[in-house]
């Protein structure tokens, strides 16, 4: 099987000068565009498997790209931002971008993020049976939740806002997705509701509620629940 | 007057040529103009006086006067100067230029100072302008100086700016003849800042004239009026070449201007104003005066017609004398000969023939459509009607109510006499009755009795029988003479009261239409100065009084305005002044608060509580009219409301600019941020790979990686290091250990660092020989050439950038140029402003946007200066060039 081919987009030559041979070492296939419209014309034409996007392009803002993408393509999306204004993350993330990454950041970050967005695209509902992750086991056909298999009760808000978790396990969703998915797009901005269900949910899944391992804080982005076997 | 060349054939045109021919042979006269005294004419003049000198050029100071300014006082040293000539007078010895010196030393080009000079009694000739003439006749070149204000056709304009009559004054054609004139031009906020310095010389006993002479207001208007003169003289110049050289139409002016004057006051307005018309249209001006051959002038009459024409002669214009009968009629065959285009007339009050003047100006309207007709006004605020004249008397005019009553009655008489001997006439009494009506309304209501009287008598000595006596024979005769002589006073004063309602109708309306003109101006006032300004002369206009206006300010309220505006208020017109603005009523003269007080201060009350106050002077002399008080009134509210919204609009833009500021910071946070982290990014980013992966990579991607981050890390610390620099310069913590320092060097030295930095570019010098020792940091020399190399390097398009080292004149240049893009004009002095960057520079090392900031932040520091230049090269590059003065060294 050929490797999965990696579009990195970034004006920045000096950054590409390091992912590409980064990730051709960690066994992807590279390729480069350094403005928006060449990353789009190489997502249509080189069919990448997945797209590593800097928010700041000299063409065309990074959400543009992600907004233009998501018109025709599934194709996951990391994006690379140096600026750490969450607002921006957080409306790549609504526009449809898969996870992010914030500048500097370690290789071994990066890789892990290309390797979850690879392997699980998100699931549908009925598509989702259930996960599994330290201890920690959610049954969705039987709408079961246990704790090294002592059974726990959950509230069906609590049921639902873990569910909507576990299904994008490994990637981040944002307050507004949480929201909007469990609560209704109504309380989209209710970020008082997340705050108290995720401390309750915290309290019944997690070892230790305080260092929380399961249920991880994205700090002014939204929450991500571990991957299973994560290195 | 000038020809307007009949011809349209491609010839130049002779007279032309003939001025042309007239000015080689004599010297040229160059003129540095300024706005005011101190923008630095004198300093200008001499720098380059020094130039020309050491070029070789015979040049000679005739007469300079330092001031004791130390650094003209410098320039000085090394020109030849004439002695001066000392005159006696009463006395006194005076110094004053000494023309017979010039004339036997001829050198080609001669240096003398201040224009609008009055020589001392006993001189050659009475005016200074008048030595620069026969200098110039003697085919010596002249280079002088002139302060905008001493233009005589701007004189009354300069007044009227400045509140101070101008007592110097250079007639127009001095400026006309100038073969060239040099605008000194320094901003009015500079100036000022160098009257505070003390760098603008001013004599002892003028310094309170000078306080209200130097303010920023007076200051613009004059800059105003120097920039103005010198583009209008531009252009007169351009049309000048195309004359000389027969370039074709459309060089001549269509415009011709007729302009009459009389013996009244008015005239001599009426000739600088119609001068100035005359210049901005670059339109010859026939000035004419009519005289009735049946009424001759007062010898006082002549000798102000004298002058007046003077004047208009001095000013440009063709004079002409005419005698007549009919104005209108003379004034308009007169403008059929000239071909004028526009009359230009004065409309007075008093005396002569400015009287006709209104009724004039409708004549000439009504009778030549296509004729332009300017009326000048001798108001001294053209918007200031309507004025508050006196009441109309009855017995102000009794010649015309005399007259206007025997006139009609006569004619009303031959005609009822004429008409009698044809025809028997039963009710002759009705002719009288219309001749008293016709009295009424020309005469008003005391022509109408004496009309109505005079008729009486003249029906009954021409009609009553006995006729050619006063006696009536029959009764009822008797009855219809007293029913007569009663309907005739009723109509005459009817007709008399309407036409006097008529009359103040269209005052009515004219005040109307003041007001009308007085809220368009304020709407258009956008500043509180303006509205206050406005407000000022509005007022004057109307009160006639002294007006002052004060505005609250740190809790207190001070002098915003004043008409004149050299006004002072005394302790008690202050105190009555805060107890209108505290009590918001009025105080001060004519009411129960304060009446000491010289003016009468109301409150200024606008939507949002009392915005100012308004001070009237009184001088007793004048009572305040039910009508003047409803105008008045008017206007105050008008005014109190536009400084209102003057304030708000102008909190509003205080907002804006705030959430700009705001804007402008987080883009610059977000643009250091990224500057930051981009570095970081690669070098953390880069080793993560090495450490995690490096196994798995080549031996050269290893290396590659090392490298870059070597170069990142070199990357991030010059930002750094450029940051510091920065917060330094802004913290003013920069400090310049100026010594004596080899530019050469510096420059060499800094050349071989670039291209240490930048391996493969080349960088091409060239250093005069002898460049003199310099005063600067070398340290910060050599980082700000840097800096402008590193720009050079990256924004150059990958061509050669070329550095240069030259002396020029009394400074020693450093220069970098390049031969990228350029930069547009609009951006040539952004380029120094802190994280100004124009585009992504070339090459993968993208600019800080602080490089030319510190450049420029040093390069002051140290006392010099830099600018920016593009196209430098033929429509291509940059080049940006540092200046440092030249100091004599010490002797070691």
């Amino acid at each position: 099987m050929s490797p999965p081919r990696i579009l990195v987009v970034d004006d920045e030559p000096q950054i590409r000068r390091f992912l590409h041979p980064a990730l051709e070492a960690a066994g992807y296939e590279v390729i480069e565009a350094g403005t928006g419209a060449d990353a789009l014309r190489l997502a249509a034409t080189r069919a990448p498997e997945l797209m590593i996007l800097d928010l700041g392009l000299p063409d065309m803002d990074g959400k543009e790209v992600i907004a233009r993408l998501r018109a025709w393509s599934p194709l996951p999306v990391i994006v690379l931002s140096a600026r750490d204004r969450e607002a921006e993350k957080i409306a790549a993330l609504d526009l449809g971008a898969d996870d992010y990454v914030e500048k500097p950041f370690g290789i071994g970050e990066l890789t892990a993020r290309i390797r979850t967005a690879l392997r699980h695209r998100p699931q549908a509902d009925d598509e989702f049976a259930g996960i599994e992750v330290d201890g920690l086991k959610i049954d969705a056909v039987r709408r079961r939740v246990s704790r090294d298999g002592r059974p726990l009760r959950l509230t069906p808000k609590e049921y639902d806002l873990l569910l909507v978790l576990a299904r994008h396990a490994g990637r981040v969703v944002t307050h507004k997705a949480l929201l909007t998915g469990v609560w209704g797009p109504a309380h989209a901005h209710d970020l008082q509701y997340l705050r108290v269900f995720i401390g309750q949910l915290r309290a019944k899944v997690e070892r230790s509620p305080t260092d929380p391992a399961i249920i991880l804080t994205e700090p002014g982005v939204g929450y991500r629940f571990q991957m299973p076997s994560q290195p | 007057m000038a020809k307007t060349g009949e011809t349209h054939e491609a010839r130049p045109d002779p007279d032309a040529l003939l001025a042309l021919t007239d000015r080689t042979a004599r010297g040229r006269l160059t003129i540095f103009l300024g706005a005011a005294p101190g923008v630095g004419k004198t300093y200008a003049m001499l720098t380059r006086a020094r130039r020309v000198k050491a070029d070789g050029a015979d040049i000679v100071v005739g007469l300079v006067e330092t001031h004791g300014r130390a650094d003209t006082a410098a320039l000085l040293d090394g020109l030849e100067a004439l002695p001066r000539k000392v005159l006696d007078y009463q006395g006194r010895a005076l110094e004053e230029f000494d023309i017979d010196a010039a004339l036997v030393r001829r050198p080609r080009i001669v240096v003398v100072d201040e224009l609008a000079h009055t020589n001392a009694p006993g001189s050659r000739h009475p005016k200074r302008h008048q030595d620069i003439e026969e200098l110039l006749d003697a085919g010596i070149d002249v280079w002088t100086a002139l302060n905008v204000q001493h233009i005589e056709s701007l004189s009354d304009v300069v007044a009227q700016i400045t509140g101070t009559p101008v007592r110097e004054r250079v007639p127009d054609k001095v400026l006309g003849h100038a073969d060239e004139i040099l605008l000194v031009d320094l901003s009015p906020a500079e100036l000022l800042e160098r009257l505070r310095e003390g760098k603008v010389y001013v004599p002892d006993n003028a310094k309170r004239a000078a306080e209200s002479f130097f303010r920023l207001g007076n200051l613009t208007a004059l800059r105003e009026l120097a920039l103005r003169r010198t583009a209008a003289r531009v252009d007169t110049q351009v049309v000048d070449y195309m004359r000389q050289n027969a370039i074709e139409l459309p060089w001549q002016s269509a415009e011709r201007l007729l302009v009459c004057i009389g013996p009244d006051q008015l005239s001599e307005k009426v000739v600088r104003q119609a001068a100035r018309m005359a210049s901005g249209l670059n339109a010859p001006w026939l000035c004419i005066s009519i005289e009735r051959a049946d009424q001759p002038l007062t010898p006082e009459a002549v000798r102000r017609l004298d002058q007046t024409f003077k004047l208009a002669a001095q000013l440009g214009a063709e004079t002409r004398r005419v005698t007549g009968r009919d104005f209108v009629e003379e004034i308009l065959a007169q403008a059929r000969r000239e071909h004028a285009t526009q009359i230009v007339i004065g409309a007075g009050r008093q005396g002569g023939l400015s009287r006709f003047r209104i009724s004039l100006t409708d004549a000439l309207i009504s009778r030549v459509p296509g004729l332009g007709v300017h009326v000048v006004t001798d108001v001294a605020a053209p918007a200031a009607r309507p004025r508050l004249a006196p009441p109309r008397g009855w017995l102000a005019k009794p010649l015309r109510t005399i007259g206007v009553a025997v006139g009609v009655v006569a004619v009303a008489s031959a005609i009822g006499y004429a008409l009698d001997s044809v025809i028997a006439l039963p009710n002759v009494a009705l002719l009288y009755l219309v001749a008293v009506l016709l009295a009424a309304i020309y005469g008003g209501y005391a022509s109408a009795l004496v009309a109505a009287v005079l008729s009486a008598l003249a029906y009954n000595f021409l009609f009553i029988h006995p006729v050619h006596s006063l006696f009536i024979a029959q009764p009822h005769e008797v009855v219809g003479f007293v029913t007569f002589v009663a309907v005739a006073m009723l109509a005459g004063g009817m007709a008399s009261r309407l036409s006097e309602h008529a009359r103040v109708a269209s005052e009515r309306a004219a005040a109307t239409q003041a007001l009308y003109n007085f809220s368009r101006k304020l709407s258009a006032a956008v500043k509180v100065d303006d509205v206050v300004w406005a407000a000022v002369t509005q007022l004057q206009g109307v009160s006639r009084r002294n007006v002052v206006f004060l505005l609250p300010g740190d809790g207190d309220i001070a002098l915003a305005a004043a008409w004149p505006p050299d006004t002072e208020l005394g302790v008690s017109d202050m105190t009555a002044a805060r107890w209108a603005w505290e009590k918001r009523e009025a105080a001060g003269f004519g009411t129960g608060t304060l009446p000491a007080s010289a003016f009468q201060f109301r409150p200024l009350a606008g939507p949002a509580g009392v915005v100012g106050v308004v001070g009237l002077q009184q001088d007793g002399a004048s009572p305040e009219g039910g009508e003047d008080e409803v105008v008045l009134g008017a206007i105050l509210d008008q005014t109190a409301i536009a400084i209102d919204r003057a304030r708000l609009s102008r909190d509003m833009l205080e907002q804006s600019a705030k959430l700009e500021g705001d804007r402008f910071r987080a883009a610059l946070l977000s643009s250091v941020s990224h500057d930051l982290k981009t570095p970081l990014a690669t070098i953390t980013g880069a080793v993560t790979s090495l450490r995690e992966l490096g196994d798995r990579m080549k031996p050269q991607t290893r290396d590659d990686l090392l490298q870059s981050i070597e170069e990142e890390s070199e990357r991030l610390n010059r930002f750094v290091a450029n940051l510091l620099d920065m917060t330094r310069i802004d913290a003013g913590t920069v400090e310049a250990k100026n010594d004596w320092v080899d530019a050469a060097d510096v420059v060499r030295s800094t050349i071989k660092r670039a291209e240490r930095y930048f391996p493969g570019r080349k960088v091409e010098t060239s250093i005069a020989r002898d460049l003199p020792l310099i005063r600067a940091d070398s340290v910060l020399l050599g980082q700000a050439l840097f800096n402008l190399i590193d720009n050079a390097l990256k924004y150059g398009g990958g061509e050669p950038v070329s550095v240069y080292a030259r002396r020029d004149g009394d400074a020693v240049t450093l220069s970098v140029t390049d031969l990228g893009k350029g930069i547009p004009p609009k951006d040539l002095e952004r380029v120094f402003e802190k994280f100004f960057r124009r585009g992504k520079a070339d090459g993968r090392k993208p600019g800080t946007g602080l490089g030319l900031a510190i450049a420029k932040g040093f390069v002051e520091a140290m006392g010099g200066t830099i600018r920016a230049e593009s196209p430098a090269v033929r429509r291509r590059g940059t080049r940006f060039t540092m200046r440092f003065p030249v100091e004599p060294v010490p002797a070691p």
